[in-house]
């Protein structure tokens, strides 16, 4: 439905396929700028008068007078993803996340499931008890990052991982049903150092398999997550190490 | 708005066109999820804990906090809009983005280049510009006719005079009912639609004035709905119902009247019985009399009582026992009527004494000392009436000319919370306004010498019909130029860029079922293709009825069955009023920001003061 003439005065090409899709993805994107802009306000937000000098974008203000840019601050799939520290804000925000904003998004809360289901796989040591191994599991569990973090706190959280007072549960890889038994914080057990012993070749077994697995990986995100599972064991062994001191 | 303060240059910032398309953007986002039959409902709450419910577009907007320009001039329009409509908030949002998106798109594709431009951005704005004017002139001058033509034909006209008929109400004739039962639908949910709408058609068949247009006591109604009707909260929406006679929303100052008297003489004074004398700051001379003694405040004073006795005296000698005043009365009045037992109501609204003055056919009092049997009115009774947690006055009229045509009665609405019951008052408000709007039309075009081709209470289906006729019409009319006018190839453009803005409505209306817009798309075709070439004749001789009465079987009743009722004139404003906004939102060059504080009060129509007070303190 093309209007006709005019066209004596400039000379206007249909788009390429390359352009129609820019133009389609420039176009979804600023349906998402605009219905999360439309959730924010609906929240109590305020939509100032002012631009983003970085993209354009009209600004809202939080109940704190704190400015908040819709796309720089959560659809920044054009911003810089090294940078880990990112401006933590006011825990007003956190209940407001939409899931999945984009693939990056979608992948790093799949990350944090996994991650999540992966410490209450059942691992307990056999001869503990012999019912279900989640029981205890419980305080073995560490807090992790909460998939409702925004992304950017989530990208710049891969660097806090678990703290490592106590012996974190080492990422296990998607096989659950060979995890090797984790000794329990519970002290009531066998002598703690063979135990921990236990533990360390586990978490170096773990470590050799992460590091091979690396070198043949050809994804961004199976590099990241191996990457991440290597810190955690290197932690691991770090504190296992000082508790055997 | 506000004086420029600061000397020297103010930050300019020129608007692109992106900007305006974000803006509605935005706004659309917020409303289209209270849109159509299965929008949701905003609840917002304060933190002093007041909480408003609302579906009603026009005050899910004005409730947002917004301080870009552009976006408070879009609520004002949307504000202006439904006062004049009361209905059509939100299709007006959802229009305006559509169109601009459009505009937007076939901007970017072909700037107009008649022009040399600094920059792309400003070619786009331009070329914008320009489509919306062209878009705004084609509608002024055509829309009317096509849509007389295209979509009137499947509609039809309800009739004023069946609105008493309460056994129309479950028939497939539509009715006066079924027009306001598919709107409070949308306002107030499918639950409680059947019960507002009853009461309000009882209401208006109580208010009918006889040998008078209905778009008069349209009006009437409209303009003394605050007086019509209290809101109760804290009881069930059953709860509601309708009392005879008036409820003026005072209390009684002095003691109630006795209830054995009957009939009960009443009094409106406008005025002071006795006079404020002695205010602050006023120097009052007592002048010396005849006989040389000195004036003292205690003679002048018992002067004055005794003068307020007299004018009670008189009263009682007219046998009144209860005033209505528009002032508060001083205790020495109020002292005084009690001794007379007469009971005085303070503070009447003005709008409640013109409708008692109406009523009852007395003039109010303006002078205390001249007091005719004029002035008294007759009452049935007077007396107390307990509505939730307030006392008012309740008075029925004896017989008068007026009440031969008119049933006086006044709507008592309760509703569970303070939010509910809001929401079902400021329901019943649009719904008077959407009925004058219907009863009273007004073409889109503003020529003065133009008939509306519109009929009085002319309806069509609801459900996106309206959109999906008249785009139909649109994309024929379109075709139909290009093929008799080559030169002039503006115009069908124009025309099948509307086509496809009206297209966004009843794609938000079926938006969670695609596959039930297809079937009302397909629906609608073959019954336009099966009549165009028989009923050209047809639609003439319909268009220019004289009475508004259903007298044949159209085509409307054929869409009729059990579908919800929408008013033809509202729509085709709510289409005309966007496409305005559009091209006035499009003129904006540029914003001057300025240091003082730009928010005012004066359009933020909400009973319940939403705009906080840390609005004020911006600097």
């Amino acid at each position: 439905m093309a209007l006709n003439g005019d066209d004596k005065d400039f000379d206007w090409e249909p788009p390429t396929e390359a352009e129609m899709k820019v133009i389609q993805a420039r176009r979804d994107r600023q349906d998402k700028i605009s219905k999360l802009m439309g959730d924010y306000l609906l929240k109590g937000f305020r939509m100032l008068g002012e631009c983003c000098d970085v993209c354009g974008t009209i600004l809202l203000q939080d109940k704190q007078h704190k400015n908040y840019c819709v796309s720089c601050q959560e659809l920044d799939s054009d911003v810089d993803k090294d940078n880990p520290v990112l401006p933590f804000f006011s825990c007003f925000f956190f209940r407001v996340l939409p899931s999945a904003l984009n693939a990056q998004a979608a992948l790093s809360q799949v990350r944090e499931r996994q991650l999540a289901a992966q410490s209450t796989a059942p691992s307990q040591a056999p001869e503990l008890n012999g019912g279900p191994s989640s029981s205890s599991q419980a305080s073995v569990l560490v807090p992790l990052p909460r998939p409702e973090h925004c992304e950017g706190a989530a990208a710049g959280g891969r660097a806090l991982l678990p703290p490592p007072a106590i012996p974190s549960p080492a990422p296990l890889p998607p096989t659950p049903a060979l995890a090797p038994p984790r000794p329990p914080v519970v002290p009531q057990n066998p002598p703690l150092q063979s135990m921990l012993q236990e533990a360390e070749e586990a978490v170096l077994i773990k470590l050799r398999w992460a590091t091979n697995q690396l070198q043949s990986s050809a994804s961004l995100e199976s590099s990241i997550q191996l990457c991440s599972l290597i810190t955690s064991c290197a932690n691991s062994l770090r504190s296992l190490k000082e508790l055997s001191q | 708005m506000c004086a420029v303060q600061s000397v020297g240059m103010l930050p300019v910032e020129h608007l692109h066109l992106e900007h305006v398309l974000q803006t509605v953007c935005v706004l659309e986002s917020v409303v289209c999820r209270s849109f159509g039959p299965e929008g949701g409902q905003v609840l917002f709450t304060q933190d002093t804990g007041q909480a408003m419910l609302s579906r009603s577009g026009a005050r899910i907007l004005t409730a947002l906090r917004l301080e870009h320009p552009l976006a408070r001039m879009v609520v004002e329009c949307v504000l202006k809009h439904s006062t004049e409509t009361g209905d059509g908030s939100k299709t007006f949002i959802i229009l305006m983005a559509s169109l601009l998106r459009i505009i937007h798109t076939t901007a970017c594709r072909e700037p107009h280049v008649s022009r040399t431009h600094t920059s792309k951005a400003a070619a786009e704005t331009a070329s914008a510009r320009h489509l919306a004017d062209k878009m705004l002139a084609f509608a002024s001058e055509e829309l009317d006719d096509l849509i007389a033509a295209a979509v009137v034909p499947y509609g039809c006209c309800l009739s004023w005079e069946e609105l008493s008929a309460k056994s129309q109400a479950h028939s497939n004739n539509p009715c006066v009912q079924n027009l306001l039962a598919s709107f409070f639908q949308s306002r107030v949910g499918p639950t409680h639609c059947d019960l507002m709408s009853n009461l309000t058609c009882e209401l208006l068949t109580n208010w009918k004035f006889k040998n008078d247009s209905p778009s008069s006591s349209l009006h009437f109604i409209r303009d003394n709905l605050a007086a019509l009707h209290t809101p109760v909260s804290g009881f069930p929406i059953s709860f509601s119902r309708l009392v005879e006679g008036q409820v003026i929303h005072r209390d009684f100052a002095a003691p109630c009247p006795r209830a054995d008297l009957q009939p009960v003489k009443a009094v409106v004074l406008t005025g002071y019985l006795q006079p404020k004398l002695l205010r602050a700051g006023e120097v009052l001379e007592l002048g010396r009399g005849e006989q040389s003694e000195e004036r003292n405040i205690m003679d002048f004073s018992a002067w004055g009582e005794r003068s307020l006795e007299c004018v009670l005296a008189n009263l009682q000698s007219l046998g009144v026992s209860v005033l209505l005043s528009a002032v508060k009365q001083s205790a020495a009045v109020l002292a005084l009527a009690t001794q007379a037992e007469m009971s005085i109501v303070e503070c009447v609204s003005e709008d409640e004494l013109s409708l008692f003055q109406r009523l009852s056919g007395a003039t109010p009092v303006r002078d205390c000392r001249v007091i005719e049997p004029e002035h008294v009115a007759t009452l049935t009774f007077c007396r107390p009436i307990l509505l939730g947690a307030h006392r008012y006055v309740h008075v029925a009229f004896h017989d008068t000319e007026e009440k031969i045509t008119v049933k006086p009665c006044s709507l008592v609405l309760c509703g569970l919370g303070e939010g509910q019951t809001d929401q079902f008052a400021c329901a019943l408000k649009d719904a008077m306004r959407m009925l004058l709007s219907t009863w009273d039309p007004i073409g889109i075009t503003a020529a003065p010498f133009k008939q509306c081709v519109l009929e009085p209470g002319c309806v069509l289906p609801a459900g996106g019909t309206f959109e999906l006729l008249l785009n139909n019409a649109l994309l024929q009319h379109g075709s139909s130029c290009s093929i008799s006018d080559h030169t002039n190839k503006g115009v069908p453009a124009v025309s099948q860029l509307l086509a496809k803005a009206l297209l966004s409505v009843p794609r938000q209306i079926y938006y969670h079922s695609p596959r039930r817009l297809l079937q009302t798309q397909t629906r609608l075709l073959s019954l336009t293709k099966n009549h165009l070439s028989i009923a050209h004749n047809k639609i003439l001789t319909q268009s220019h009825r004289e009475d508004g009465t259903l007298t044949e079987p159209c085509r409307g009743e054929v869409l009729m069955s059990g579908s919800g009722l929408e008013s033809v004139s509202c729509k085709s404003q709510v289409l005309l009023a966007a496409l305005q906004c559009v091209s006035s939102l499009l003129r904006v060059d540029a914003v001057l920001r300025t240091h003082t504080a730009l928010h005012t009060q004066s359009h933020r129509r909400t009973n319940i003061s939403w705009a906080g007070t840390e609005d004020e303190a911006e600097d």
